[in-house]
């Protein structure tokens, strides 16, 4: 061991206290699960999707419970920023935890005011760019299959923010390293990795979709392991950190993303039937952390014995 | 919604204390929690057993009963789906995740307004713990029970052992009168034609006819709405349910974990 234990870790300029962050779209904008989760116990959360304005999101039924998985259709329903900023976040700021918004935006003039709205507020710690929401109609995914797209989103809110940026990848591309890259040549401080499967669940007695939008967005165990290759494959393709998403449950499936490349990493889909579970998944890391002799994340993150091909 | 305290939230994996099978897919399950204990009558409680399985998301249950000295709570399931099912097939000291009470109850009737409680198929479990409370500290109240057949009513033999009186109906006639419902609530309103409130819990069409006859008679009317939940704490956004404002030009998506499941009728965008 080369110092005392340590779960803290930096993202670019952000410095987390510990590596478990809850997801966008998992945790509401925090204060609602206040009253069930310490958020103090938390690296940070990142809120819900944020637009200019308000949206009311999709039709239900929204949500089809999968094997291990959960398949989403809400539409990235929210208040915007300006209300979140008003009447959110003076709340927010009373949990020692770090504030990611995630910003989204049906043009990339729109990411960009709501990344400069963000920024001005005090309280927010970082944002986490939405080039991969499944779920709506313009937006979201587009920008985040198009390489060229995907730079020209973040290079906007780079220049709009002196937060840090983290993009958030959608993993329905064929080669994630590509996006990875654009992200980081367009100043991105991080990248957040990754976001859901789209996926189509059928009721075969209707024949028609479960979900009211038609396709979803899949999350939960069922895609962890997919998703802790693209965070291998990620890592290895740029220098600035990995925060692995995908499917998390337990201390075990973290250690994958940290080991994989991942300097930190969101819980997901679990927030809803387990919203305890990062006391679990911290004791369970330290533990680990203490068993193999290593001093902090750090020393985990990307140390694969794997070469790759 | 009323001001009433509204008791602390918990998660915790607790035991099963009581299982009484009501005979095919039907259960009354009691389980220990402190806080689910002092549930307020329409209040729920997401559940699922301890012991991991491919299933992630907890289910919405309704308290059907609470003893809060002892700190247990009962809830009635009808095994409908793979999530229910696994609640279902809970033995006597396995564990399960509780959490709760969540959402809104019911609002209690004002002093001098007679309740009309209207149950449909397992939606009348909430209305066995608010019957105690009307009982307890409010006027005269009725509580009306339908189902399509008598073996769709399996909560009778338990809503009578509480000394609640009941008008009972079924589709075909095999258990009390014949036919909808809100047939002998509209001959009760009939009859007694002095302030009223009327509270609906059942499938959605008795829910909806509720609350025509509620509106058509200028009535106050609540309604317990079930959609599909996720979280139950308002983050997964997954049990939206249209809700029009007075003060808003158009109807929005609430979710009715948090904002609900009770609602006043007069406010539900009913998908008619």
């Amino acid at each position: 061991m080369t110092g005392p234990l340590s779960l803290g870790v930096e993202i670019g300029s952000l410095k987390l206290k510990n590596p478990l962050l809850a997801a966008s779209g998992t945790c509401g904008y925090g204060v609602e699960i206040a009253h069930v989760v310490d958020l103090s116990t938390l690296g940070g959360i990142v809120t819900k999707g944020l637009y200019m304005s308000a949206r009311d999101g999709c039709d239900v039924p929204r949500i089809a419970e999968t094997p291990a998985g959960l398949l989403n259709a809400i539409g990235l329903q929210g208040v915007g920023i300006r209300a979140f900023v008003e009447k959110v976040l003076p709340q927010l700021r009373a949990f020692d935890t770090a504030v990611i918004v995630n910003v989204c935006g049906e043009t990339v003039e729109e990411y960009a005011e709501v990344s400069r709205i963000a920024s001005d507020a005090p309280g927010i710690h970082a944002l986490e760019v939405n080039i991969s929401c499944p779920n709506v109609k313009t937006g979201g995914i587009a920008f985040g299959t198009d390489p060229v797209m995907t730079h020209e989103v973040v290079a906007a809110v780079r220049k709009a923010s002196r937060l840090p940026v983290i993009p958030k990848l959608s993993p329905n591309v064929t080669d994630i390293r590509v996006f990875a890259r654009a992200c980081e040549e367009a100043g991105a401080d991080a990248i957040s990795c990754v976001n859901t499967f789209l996926g189509l669940a059928i009721d075969v007695e209707t024949r028609k979709p479960k979900l009211a939008f038609g396709t979803g967005g899949l999350s939960g165990p069922a895609i962890r392991p997919l998703a802790v290759r693209m965070t291998w494959q990620a890592a290895r393709a740029v220098k600035i950190p990995i925060i692995g998403i995908g499917g998390i449950a337990s201390a075990n499936d973290a250690l994958e993303f940290f080991i994989a490349g991942a300097r930190a990493v969101q819980v997901g889909t679990m927030n809803f039937s387990r919203p305890t579970v990062y006391t679990e998944i911290e004791a369970g890391v330290v533990d680990y952390l203490k068993r193999h002799q290593l001093s902090g994340i750090n020393e985990l993150t990307g140390t694969i014995r794997y070469p790759g091909l | 919604m009323s001001a009433r305290p509204v008791s602390a939230v918990a998660d915790r994996v607790c035991p099963l204390l009581k299982r009484e099978s009501l005979g095919g897919s039907y259960v009354l399950l009691t389980f220990e929690h402190p806080e689910v204990a002092r549930a307020q009558a329409g209040q729920f409680a997401m559940i699922q057993p301890e012991a991991e399985t491919d299933l992630i998301l907890r289910r919405p249950f309704s308290i059907m009963d609470t003893d809060p000295e002892a700190g247990h709570f009962t809830v009635f399931l009808k095994a409908v789906g793979p999530g229910s099912k696994a609640v279902f097939d809970l033995r006597e000291g396995q564990g399960a995740r509780v959490l709760g009470p969540l959402g809104h109850g019911f609002t209690p009737p004002s002093p001098g307004e007679r309740a009309h409680l209207v149950g449909g198929g397992y939606g009348v479990a909430p209305f066995a713990l608010f019957s105690r409370s009307l009982k307890g500290a409010f006027g005269p109240f009725h509580l009306f029970y339908g189902g399509r057949s008598a073996a769709e009513l399996p909560l009778v033999a338990e809503l009578e052992r509480r000394g609640i009186t009941l008008t009972l109906a079924t589709d075909d006639g095999s258990r009390g009168e014949k036919g909808r419902v809100t047939a002998p609530l509209v001959k009760a309103l009939d009859r007694d034609r002095g302030p009223a409130r009327l509270y609906a819990c059942g499938p959605e069409a008795m829910m909806f006819a509720v609350a025509k006859i509620a509106e058509e008679r200028g009535l106050p009317c609540e309604v317990s709405l079930d959609p599909w939940m996720g979280c139950g704490v308002g983050t997964c956004l997954g049990c939206v349910v249209k809700i029009q404002e007075p003060d808003e030009t158009k109807p929005k998506n609430r979710p009715a974990c948090t904002e609900g499941p009770v609602f006043d009728s007069k406010r539900v965008v009913w998908p008619h």
